[in-house]
């Protein structure tokens, strides 16, 4: 088997892309299913980006320099400011008055499936 | 990148986008509403990102670029507006 670069970079850009998708798809179940709008961030803001970065980085793999220098930009913008919204999204509930959602939920959850609830290791 | 995983990327993706359009819908707040609308534009980026490398032009790029300075500055404008009244302070 041919183990050059220019033989393994299309298997090399395959494992990015399904990478990239697998890892959005898990981001995009997480807004569905987390409780309130705090987690529901975590798994925007970082799996949405991660994978995002990684179909730029599987983007590279096509061998042209003008694609290359345009995914670093988009790369470098993103890394930038996908926190800083999030952060915006965060005060902006907090502002408003949102709050956590209360632990009775999580609670319930576990004590329908049978299992003890735990308490968080967190002081009140 | 070989088609066939370009295929299956781009329907994937594209269904991605109808989930992250039927959770904005379906959204009760309107900071839910903001973030799916964020994330969304994400996937599309990702969308033209995945165009770009299988049809190798760089054009998609731009239109990605210009997608993400867009989607942030209107999320910081949106999020402001709803929980301050106005966008500048």
């Amino acid at each position: 088997m041919n183990l050059s670069l220019d033989a393994l970079a299309p298997w090399i850009a395959d494992a990015l892309v399904l990478l990239g998708v697998t890892v959005m798809t898990i981001g995009m179940y997480g807004i569905y299913r987390m409780p309130d709008l705090y987690t529901r961030l975590h798994a925007a803001s970082k799996s949405a980006f991660l994978g995002v970065i990684s179909l730029a980085v599987a983007s590279m793999f096509a061998g042209e320099a003008a694609i290359t220098e345009r995914a670093i930009l988009i790369g470098a913008l993103l890394l930038l400011t996908t926190p800083v919204s999030a952060h915006v999204i965060a005060r902006a509930a907090y502002l408003d008055g949102q709050r956590d959602a209360p632990a009775e939920t999580m609670m319930a959850e576990s004590n329908e499936r049978g299992t003890r609830p735990v308490r968080s290791p967190m002081p009140d | 990148m070989h088609e066939t995983v370009f295929y299956v990327a781009a329907v994937w993706m594209t269904g991605l986008l109808a989930t992250g359009v039927v959770l904005v819908i379906r959204a009760r707040s309107t900071m839910v509403r903001i973030l799916a609308l964020d994330t969304v534009t994400l996937v599309l980026i990702a969308v033209l990102i995945l165009l770009a490398a299988a049809r190798r032009t760089s054009y998609y790029l731009d239109a990605a670029l210009i997608l993400a300075l867009l989607s942030f500055a209107s999320t910081i404008a949106a999020a402001r507006f709803e929980s301050e009244g106005k966008v500048l302070s």
